[in-house]
């Protein structure tokens, strides 16, 4: 290969690289504008809601709250009290505990006066058997509250066990450790009675982290910042992703992921595209995706509807190795379910799902790991060689940095102006200072992580979920 | 000293692409700190507003208690409240101070009845912040016209009536939906005759909120439901179906009937459930005549009926669903034959060549 042809190669991967990064900043710009159109137009509706409305309402559709745990001795009865004490009135909870090792049934037992009762259930879809049996409480005061012991199975097939148990026409799936604001199911199940031209499939909501908050009896009392450095980033890193992105995906009809940690179904639909898979680590995103596929195959004009509302928070990691593990089960998630529904990507029988949902999650969730680290490679062969025009490359690293700087700040104005939960005296600056440090106190672990999911799911198929060791939400900070 | 003539003429080296990114740096290097200045600014406005809320708030709290509880000289506006309206007066020219009174009042409004809440709502009208209001259902934006119909019915304006119900037809969802609160909440079951006319999709959250509003009135006498019983909305078939589940409209049986031949199922499936409530036997032969050709959840809703309604007439029908390829009909079936032929039930004991059967049997023994 002579010299000339080698510099075609090497100005043909720079532009590549160039084409990428601007398309990847782009996007990003052309997605917050979108989500700051759709938070006014969201709030301006909001306005003229009262929630009270259908409160008290008994002709308001029933909705159950699965929630399944595992291990949770430690918190599962103060967070049954959460879950229990929503506003709401026609609503149940079924707490399925998956063949937990420790005394969490027991726990739950003694806490809420439980009784084994004689159940049937209609296995709609396939699931690990019963273990003890299912159980009610004799208290009528937590006759809302039904505890289903089962065989270990896995969080997709504990919730499976839920969506076969549950009578209700929608179903909320949540993780057992979150924090619902009174008033989550009114606000995630509005957007279900309220579109008419469509059918609403699922709800998303915001996912706030609760490390460091104040919370009493079930309920969140203070909103306070983080000290760890991690905690408070993965707080940036939130904002940016609920409030720029998905916010933009709802206004696009385009959301492929709602977070497993609270999400509202039509449980009809979740039930005919047989449930959460129980093969994947990242069964919140795939269940979204099949839905998704079988509204359109089936030829139904359908929704994914969002709620920016902060109504759920949640224990986020507060060391790096979980922090790591917990990424790494996402990268493998995203990947097994961009494999599992490829013949939807750049498919024009899928619409907009096909041709813009998928390949954006491809081209820049996805492969947008990978890329970053075969640049940076690039870039030590090009330093190794002393081939790198550093006046551009200097130029292009502040520009990028600075952008992202800019456009955690504009996250930052997002939540300023909506929903305003930091308020304290100085959280401001340090949520400025943050959007500085972020890029390399998260951003190094996030790739890092992206790349060990990466390796683990082409060789190591056995690798499932990590652990999560949760400290309690309490408001003591690690 | 720095020679900055130095690094001009080093950039000025650079080519252009490396200078347009330096330029494009600079300006969003100096943007970040324009907004990280103008996000302390929002910041600090934001605790300020806050605060002047509370303080506002409690201000205007008093003055209203006392405003209310002011004596009154012959029925007339006392010397001591005419000084209150005319202080809240000077405020109300101020968008946040009039927003803050009025949410104030609204507030009080709620906590209070009779008599007071009718010196709430001269109160309102004396101050002005009713021209404030009927001035926003001129305004060509829909969200202020909105607002403006959503105070009017806050406080109850009735004369208000012709010029809000112009906008019943209005393009935008909110509009409609206000004017429809609004219609509700002050003429009651009268205000519901938009219902006669309208085109637009009526969503199950509006219905809810609209029979919210209606079983807060004492006076349950509830008009005719027939015409939207028969309306070509389906969405207002399916509210007037609420009103006559609520609302034990016995009289609509017949229509309701008919309804079972709708072409929409969710309306079928509605009616089932409403006749299930108004014990609506009339409908049991129809159904099970075409019990074949109903999808499985009119089945369902069906056997929901007869687990209600059922008499031993209908044992032979019963029998021949015992084996329902749905769940849940199977077991309604079994249940229905317990309570209609308990003799029968358990000699179904013996049907174990189905595996389904025993445990679904004893379940539905026990329960």
């Amino acid at each position: 290969m002579d010299s000339s042809t080698l510099d075609i190669i090497l100005k043909i991967i720079h532009y590549l690289f160039f084409a990428y990064a601007f398309s990847a900043i782009g996007s990003y710009i052309i997605l917050s504008i979108i989500s700051g159109k759709e938070t006014i137009d969201y709030l301006k509706r909001k306005s003229f809601v009262n929630y009270k409305d259908i409160l008290s309402s008994t002709m308001a559709p029933t909705i159950t709250i699965i929630a399944p745990a595992y291990n949770e001795s430690l918190n599962v009865v103060e967070n049954v009290r959460s879950l229990l004490s929503n506003h709401y009135v026609n609503y149940n909870v079924i707490i399925v505990n998956d063949g937990s090792k420790d005394d969490s049934l027991e726990k739950l037992i003694a806490a809420y006066d439980l009784d084994k009762v004689d159940y049937i259930i209609n296995e709609k879809i396939k699931t690990k058997p019963l273990r003890s049996g299912v159980f009610k409480s004799k208290n009528p005061a937590f006759e809302k509250l039904m505890v289903v012991d089962k065989e270990n199975g896995g969080k997709a097939d504990a919730l499976n066990m839920g969506l076969n148990i549950s009578t209700s026409k929608y179903v909320a799936c949540i993780d057992v450790d979150c924090l619902l604001i009174e008033d989550a199911l009114q606000k995630m199940i509005k957007p279900f009675l309220e579109v008419t031209d469509a059918k609403v499939i699922a709800t998303g909501g915001v996912i706030r982290i609760a490390n460091s908050c104040v919370i009493n009896g079930g309920k969140l009392i203070d909103v306070n910042l983080p000290k760890s450095l991690l905690l408070q980033s993965q707080i940036l890193e939130y904002l940016r992703a609920f409030l720029l992105g998905r916010m933009a995906w709802s206004r696009l009809n385009g959301l492929l992921v709602i977070s497993g940690a609270f999400g509202v179904f039509d449980k009809k639909i979740a039930i005919d595209v047989g449930g959460y898979d129980t093969n994947t680590v990242g069964e919140d995103m795939e269940i979204i995706v099949r839905m998704r596929r079988y509204m359109e195959e089936q030829g139904r004009k359908y929704k994914v509807s969002y709620i920016p509302d902060p109504l759920c928070w949640t224990e986020a990691p507060d060391n790096y190795k979980i922090f790591i593990s917990q990424r790494n089960r996402w990268t493998r998630g995203t990947i097994e379910t961009l494999r599992k529904h490829r013949k939807i990507g750049f498919n024009p029988k899928y619409g907009s799902f096909g041709l813009l949902s998928y390949p954006y999650w491809l081209i820049f969730e996805r492969l947008a790991p990978i890329i970053e680290v075969v640049g940076l490679l690039y870039f030590a062969v090009l330093i190794i060689l002393k081939e790198v025009r550093w006046e551009y490359a200097l130029s292009f690293l502040v520009l990028a940095y600075l952008f992202s700087v800019l456009f955690s700040i504009a996250a930052l104005y997002s939540e300023e102006l909506t929903f305003h939960q930091y308020k304290k005296k100085g959280t401001g600056y340090k949520l400025v200072l943050l959007s500085a440090l972020e890029p390399f106190v998260l951003h190094p672990f996030i790739l890092y992580a992206a790349i060990r999911g990466n390796i683990d799911y082409y060789f190591n198929k056995k690798k499932k979920w990590g652990e999560m060791q949760r400290k309690g939400l309490t408001g003591k900070e690690a | 000293m720095i020679d900055y003539q130095y690094f001009i003429d080093h950039f000025e080296e650079f080519p252009f692409l490396v200078q347009l990114v330096w330029r494009i740096s600079v300006v969003l290097f100096l943007t970040i700190i324009l907004l990280t200045i103008y996000l302390k600014v929002i910041r600090y406005h934001l605790r300020k507003k806050e605060n002047e809320y509370k303080t506002f708030k409690k201000e205007y709290e008093a003055l209203l208690v006392e405003y209310l509880y002011a004596d009154k000289e012959n029925e007339q506006i006392s010397n001591e409240q005419q000084s209150i309206i005319l202080k809240i007066k000077t405020h109300i020219p101020i968008k946040y101070k009039r927003k803050m009174v009025i949410s104030v009042l609204y507030n009080l409004m709620n906590e209070v009845s009779g008599e007071m809440a009718d010196s709430i709502k001269t109160l309102y009208y004396q101050t002005g912040l009713i021209d404030y209001a009927l001035t926003r259902l001129k305004n060509k934006n829909w969200f202020v016209i909105a607002k403006g119909i959503g105070e009017l019915r806050r406080f109850k304006v009735e004369e208000a009536h012709d010029e809000v119900a112009k906008f019943i037809k209005h393009p935008k969802n909110e509009v409609r939906k206000e004017t429809q609160l609004y219609l509700v909440n002050l003429f009651r079951f009268e205000g519901l005759s938009f219902l006669n006319e309208l085109k637009t999709p009526l969503s199950e959250w509006a219905q809810l909120q609209l029979l919210e509003v209606l079983q807060k009135f004492d006076d349950q006498q509830i008009c005719d439901i027939k015409p939207w019983l028969k309306s070509k909305n389906d969405t207002v078939v399916l509210f007037a179906l609420k009103l006559a589940q609520i609302y034990n409209q016995f009289e609509v049986k017949d229509i309701l009937i008919e309804l079972l031949s709708h072409k929409e199922k969710e309306i079928r499936i509605c009616v089932i459930e409403v006749l299930t409530n108004l014990y609506g036997i009339e409908a049991k032969e129809m159904l099970k005549t075409n019990f074949n050709q109903l999808s499985i959840e009119e089945q369902l809703s069906f056997f929901k009926l007869l687990e209600n309604l059922v008499d031993p007439s209908d044992e032979t029908f019963i029998e021949q669903h015992l084996f329902h390829k749905n769940f849940e009909i199977q077991l309604l079936a079994l249940k229905i034959l317990k309570t209609i032929n308990i003799d029968k039930f358990l000699s179904l004991n013996k049907l174990r060549s189905n595996k389904e059967v025993p445990e679904m049997y004893k379940f539905a023994n026990n329960s």
